[in-house]
C-alpha cells in the first residue's frame, strides 16, 4: 500500500514540472537584469576629540596662552609674573582661572569678533575658533553642533563660545 | 490589614531602620559616631620661629602683653602698640602649655608647619615643591565630618606663597585635592599690582551662564578627560565658586578704596603682613563662619638678621591674635561656639649668629638645638568645654607636642574616632577640656 502511493505521486511530480519550467522561463525571460545598489556609509575612524593631547599646560604656560590666544600678542614678562602670581595665590585653580579669563574677555584689546560677524559665516567662525583655541580642526560632530546651535539661538555669542573654550577641559592641555 | 500584622510590621522596620548601617557621603558605614564639642575650630600657626625665652619667659620683657600677665618690655626700639582689643588676657580664655615640643625632624619653616597641619613629623627628605605626604587635618575633616562639608567651610590662610600653598592637601591617594580647603594667600592676591588685572571680570548674565555651561559641557564631553584633579588644586561647587570670587572681588574694592590703609587703627605704625593676613582671615571668617580655618604668621622669622625687629613682630603677631579672638566672639554664629589653637611651629636656637642689628642684639637662626624644639600652645574656647586660666606642664615636666595639635582639632569637632586608626601618633591635649 505505501508502496504504491509513492509510486503514484512520483508519476504527478513528472507530469508537473516540465509545466514549472515553462512558467519559470517564461518570467524570468521578460525581466531586466536588475542593478543591486548597496547603501552605506563612507568608513570613519573614530576618535575622541584632542585625544592625542595629554600634557598639561603649567600654570604660567596657561595663561600666557590664554593672553596670546585673546590678544594676538605676548604678555609682557612683568605682566605674566603678576597673573601668575594672583593664580599662585589661591587654591582652587578653576576659580582664579576663571577670573583672569573674564578680566581678559573684558579688555577692550581682546581680540573677539561681533556676533554679527560670527552669524555672517558660522562654518568658518566655528573652524577659526577651534584652530586659535584647540590648534585643531573641529570634527563633523562638532560643527554641526556648532552650527546648530548659533542657528537657533540668537542669544549666542562669541564671548559665550570663547569663555566655554578657554574653561574647557583641553585648552588645559598640550 | 489586621492590627496585630499592622503592629509587627512597624516594629521590624523601626529596629531595622535603627539597627542597619547605612553609607554616608564621606564613605563611612555608620553615622559619625563622634560628637561635636565645638562648632568651629580657628588654628593660628603663630610661625615664623618663636623662641620660648622671648615669649614664656619674658627675658626682654613682656612682648606678649595680649596674651600674657607680666612686665612691659622697655627695651630700646620697640614700636608703639594699640591696647589689646580683648578685654583680658587671652591666657586667661583657655589652657597653655608652656612646654610643648617639636619632637622630631628638622626645624624648618615648612617642616613645621607640615607638622602642624598633619599631625606627623617630617623627615629631611621634605620636597619643598609637593603636598605633604599625609593627609591634612583639613582632608580628615572634609572626608570623616559628619555631616559631610564643602570646602567652603575649610580655609588655609597663609600669609606668602613659596611652598605655603601647598599645604591645603596631601599626596595620600585616600585623602588628596578632593577633601582639600580653600587656600589664600590674602596679602599677595590683595596686592595693588593685581588690581588692574583681575578687578574687572566680564560678568556673565544667569542667562548667559546656562548658554556657556552648556557649551562647556558639550566640549568637556568631547574632550574626555578632566583636568580637575590633575595638577589644578580643589574644587568648589558651582555656586560656592561664585560666592568666593564675589567675595573676593569685594575684598579687592574695598582695599582699592583705601579701607584697609590702617588696619591697627593707630596712624604712624606699620602694619606687617602678619596684621594684614589676619584681617583678611578675620574677613573670611566674617564672611564664611567655616568650620575650620587655619591661618599663619611669619614676620618674626626677621629675626635671622634683626632680633629688634623680631620682638616688635613678636607684638604685632600677638595684637594680631588678640584682635582675632575679639573678631570671632564678635561674629555670630562663632562666638562661644569656637576653639581657637595658637601654637608657633617651632623655636630659635638658643645660641645666637654673628648678625647684630643696629642696637648691637644679635640675630638667631632655628638648627634643631634643643631650645628650637621648645614651642608653646594655646587653647582657648567657650566655658564649659575648654579649662579656663590653666597652665600645663613646666620645663622639667613638658606637655604636649606639635603633633598634637591635629588630633585635638579632630576631636574638638567630632571627627576623631572615624579617623583610621595609625594615621595620628599625637593624642589629643585632653588636658585642656572639661
Amino acid at each position: 500500500m505505501y508502496f504504491h502511493q509513492n509510486i503514484h505521486f512520483s508519476i504527478a511530480r513528472l507530469l508537473y514540472f516540465p509545466l514549472i519550467i515553462i512558467l519559470f522561463s517564461f518570467l524570468f525571460s521578460c525581466s531586466k537584469t536588475e542593478q543591486v545598489y548597496l547603501y552605506e556609509v563612507n568608513e570613519v575612524e573614530v576618535t575622541q576629540a584632542g585625544v592625542n593631547k595629554n600634557t598639561l599646560k603649567s600654570d604660567l604656560e596657561f595663561i600666557s596662552l590664554a593672553y596670546s590666544d585673546l590678544f594676538g600678542t605676548t604678555l609682557t614678562e612683568n605682566q605674566l609674573l603678576v597673573l601668575v602670581t594672583g593664580y599662585n595665590a589661591v587654591g582652587d585653580k578653576g576659580l582664579i582661572a576663571d577670573v583672569i579669563i573674564r578680566n581678559f574677555l573684558n579688555n577692550p584689546g581682546a581680540d573677539v569678533p561681533s556676533a554679527q560677524q560670527m552669524r555672517a559665516d558660522v562654518p568658518a567662525f566655528i573652524q577659526a575658533t577651534y584652530r586659535r583655541f584647540y590648534v585643531r580642526e573641529p570634527g563633523e560632530y562638532e560643527l554641526w553642533f556648532f552650527e546648530n546651535l548659533i542657528a537657533n539661538d540668537p542669544d549666542i555669542t562669541p564671548e559665550i563660545i570663547y569663555y566655554a573654550f578657554l574653561t574647557s577641559d583641553e585648552y588645559r592641555y598640550f | 490589614m489586621k492590627r496585630r500584622t499592622f503592629l509587627k510590621q512597624t516594629a521590624a522596620l523601626a529596629a531595622s531602620s535603627v539597627a542597619a548601617p547605612f553609607i554616608l557621603p564621606g564613605g563611612r558605614l555608620f553615622a559619625r559616631t563622634g560628637s561635636r564639642r565645638v562648632g568651629h575650630v580657628v588654628f593660628c600657626l603663630f610661625a615664623g620661629g618663636i623662641r620660648n625665652i622671648e615669649a614664656i619667659q619674658q627675658a626682654e620683657g613682656n612682648l606678649m602683653p595680649a596674651s600674657f600677665e607680666g612686665t612691659s618690655s622697655a627695651m630700646p626700639g620697640l614700636d608703639p602698640i594699640p591696647a589689646s582689643p580683648w578685654f583680658q588676657k587671652l591666657a586667661k580664655e583657655g589652657t597653655l602649655f608652656p612646654e610643648l615640643r617639636y619632637r622630631e625632624g628638622p626645624t624648618g619653616h615648612f617642616n613645621g608647619h607640615t607638622v602642624a597641619v598633619t599631625g606627623r613629623y617630617t623627615d629631611t627628605g621634605l620636597n619643598l615643591r609637593q603636598n605633604p605626604q599625609f593627609p591634612t587635618v583639613f582632608e580628615y575633616y572634609l572626608k570623616h565630618n559628619s555631616p559631610a562639608q564643602t570646602a567652603k567651610n575649610a580655609w588655609w590662610v597663609s600669609n606668602s606663597l613659596g611652598p605655603y600653598p601647598a599645604l591645603n592637601y596631601s599626596q595620600d591617594p585616600g585623602y588628596g585635592a578632593k577633601y582639600g580647603a580653600n587656600h589664600i594667600a590674602p596679602t599677595v592676591l590683595l596686592n595693588p599690582s593685581l588690581y588692574p588685572a583681575i578687578s574687572n571680570p566680564k560678568q556673565f548674565q544667569f542667562h548667559e551662564e546656562e548658554r556657556l555651561n552648556h557649551v562647556r559641557n558639550f566640549l568637556d564631553q568631547s574632550f574626555g578627560k578632566q583636568a580637575v584633579n590633575q595638577g589644578f588644586g580643589i574644587s568648589n561647587t558651582d555656586s560656592e565658586t561664585k560666592l568666593i570670587q564675589d567675595f573676593i572681588q569685594s575684598l579687592m574694592e574695598k582695599g582699592n578704596s583705601g579701607a584697609y590703609n590702617n588696619p591697627l587703627g593707630v596712624s604712624g605704625i606699620h602694619a606687617n603682613n602678619d596684621i594684614y593676613t589676619m584681617l583678611f582671615a578675620e574677613e573670611i571668617i566674617r564672611e564664611f563662619k567655616p568650620e575650620l580655618l587655619t591661618v599663619n604668621m611669619t614676620d618674626v622669622d626677621i629675626c635671622h638678621q634683626n632680633f629688634t625687629e623680631y620682638c616688635n613682630n613678636l607684638r604685632k603677631a600677638d595684637y594680631a591674635v588678640a584682635h582675632l579672638w575679639h573678631t570671632i566672639q564678635n561674629t555670630p554664629g562663632m562666638a562661644d561656639d569656637t576653639l581657637l589653637v595658637i601654637v608657633p611651629e617651632h623655636g630659635r636656637n638658643k645660641e645666637p649668629n654673628t648678625v647684630q642689628d643696629i642696637y648691637g642684639r644679635f640675630a638667631l637662626d632655628h638648627t634643631g638645638d634643643a631650645t628650637s624644639r621648645e614651642i608653646f600652645a594655646m587653647i582657648l574656647g567657650p566655658s564649659g568645654l575648654v579649662k579656663k586660666n590653666q597652665v600645663v606642664g613646666t620645663p622639667s615636666n613638658p606637655k604636649g607636642e606639635s603633633i598634637d595639635i591635629v588630633p585635638t582639632i579632630a576631636y574638638a569637632l567630632g571627627f576623631d574616632v572615624d579617623i583610621p586608626n595609625g594615621r595620628l601618633p599625637g593624642r589629643v591635649l585632653m588636658e585642656a577640656f572639661e
